[in-house]
């Protein structure tokens, strides 16, 4: 008696057409993936430690009273921003964002020249500063940042609420 | 009497139906995180575009607001992805004291849509929000 042993060639055929299938299923929707990918920014919105940023940048500037030029060695660039806003208690205090460091952002806070507060977060993207003027003359601030791929992520115009 | 071996019919129908079921939903699951995650990254972009044109729209005086022309002043650089894009502004006016500013980015071929309004009250004032 011959005993056979291995698989016909037709179960071979079946089962590489059946795991064909699959491959193409899963090459078609790595590939749509990739172009998704390559076409959006990183959402940096979805990061806590950007959206604390952002969030702390929006209430310094909304409540900005002037921007000075120079202060404590750092002066106004794409990379620095000082402004002079108005806490909670009503008093006011000059605050410096440093975009300088890669990935960082630092927040110092001075009451008159006394640094009062040093707030660091870690692990964002390089945010850059740009003025931005309206056409009724008020000076907003725009702060960007763009993902490893040069896609611009962040992009938002933050202005100073009145205050008199 | 003869000894056999390996699976029924059955066995192996079920066995495979199991197989067709896991992945199905796997690559379910799969394209509709992928949707999902593609949807929210296009609307935080388009939130970011419309918060900028409020900021910009909060400053206009109260009585140059109709005169405005109906497209964002803003630049919209941030909306690349989501091209072609159509960004409109529409300003009603309920009552002579009040207006109505709505903001709309529509892209996707005009199936999504994202919208912001403010209320903009005639207080006398200028330069005011």
């Amino acid at each position: 008696m011959k005993r056979e042993r291995g698989f016909t060639l037709m179960e071979v055929v079946v089962t590489m057409a059946v795991f064909g299938i699959f491959l193409i299923i899963i090459v078609i929707l790595t590939a749509e993936m990739r172009q998704n990918e390559k076409r959006y920014p990183i959402n940096y919105m979805a990061h806590p430690e950007v959206v604390a940023v952002m969030a702390r940048l929006r209430k310094d500037i909304v409540d900005t009273k002037y921007y000075p030029m120079s202060f404590q060695g750092y002066s106004q660039s794409n990379k620095t921003l000082l402004l002079y806003t108005l806490k909670q208690t009503g008093f006011g205090e000059t605050v410096v964002y440093d975009f300088r460091t890669a990935g960082e952002v630092h927040r110092k806070a001075f009451n008159a020249t006394q640094l009062s507060s040093d707030w660091v977060a870690r692990g964002v993207p390089d945010f850059e500063v740009g003025a931005f003027s309206l056409s009724t003359g008020q000076d907003a601030v725009r702060i960007t940042a763009k993902d490893a791929q040069n896609q611009l992520a962040i992009d938002q115009i933050f202005l100073p609420r009145a205050h008199d | 009497m003869s000894k056999e071996r390996g699976f029924s019919l059955v066995e192996v129908l079920v066995g495979l139906l199991i197989l067709t079921i896991v992945i199905t939903t796997t690559i379910v699951m799969f394209t509709e995180r992928h949707r999902r995650l593609r949807q929210a990254n296009e609307t935080i972009l388009a939130y970011q575009a419309l918060s900028n044109e409020v900021e910009i729209w909060r400053r206009i005086d109260f009585a140059q607001l109709d005169g405005q022309l109906p497209t964002f002043q803003s630049d919209t650089s941030i909306l690349q992805p989501l091209t072609p894009f159509n960004a409109a502004v529409k300003v009603d006016t309920p009552r002579a004291d009040i207006k109505n500013v709505t903001f709309t980015v529509r892209w996707n071929k005009g199936q999504r849509e994202a919208h912001l309004s403010i209320l903009r009250a005639d207080t006398g004032g200028k330069g005011l929000w």
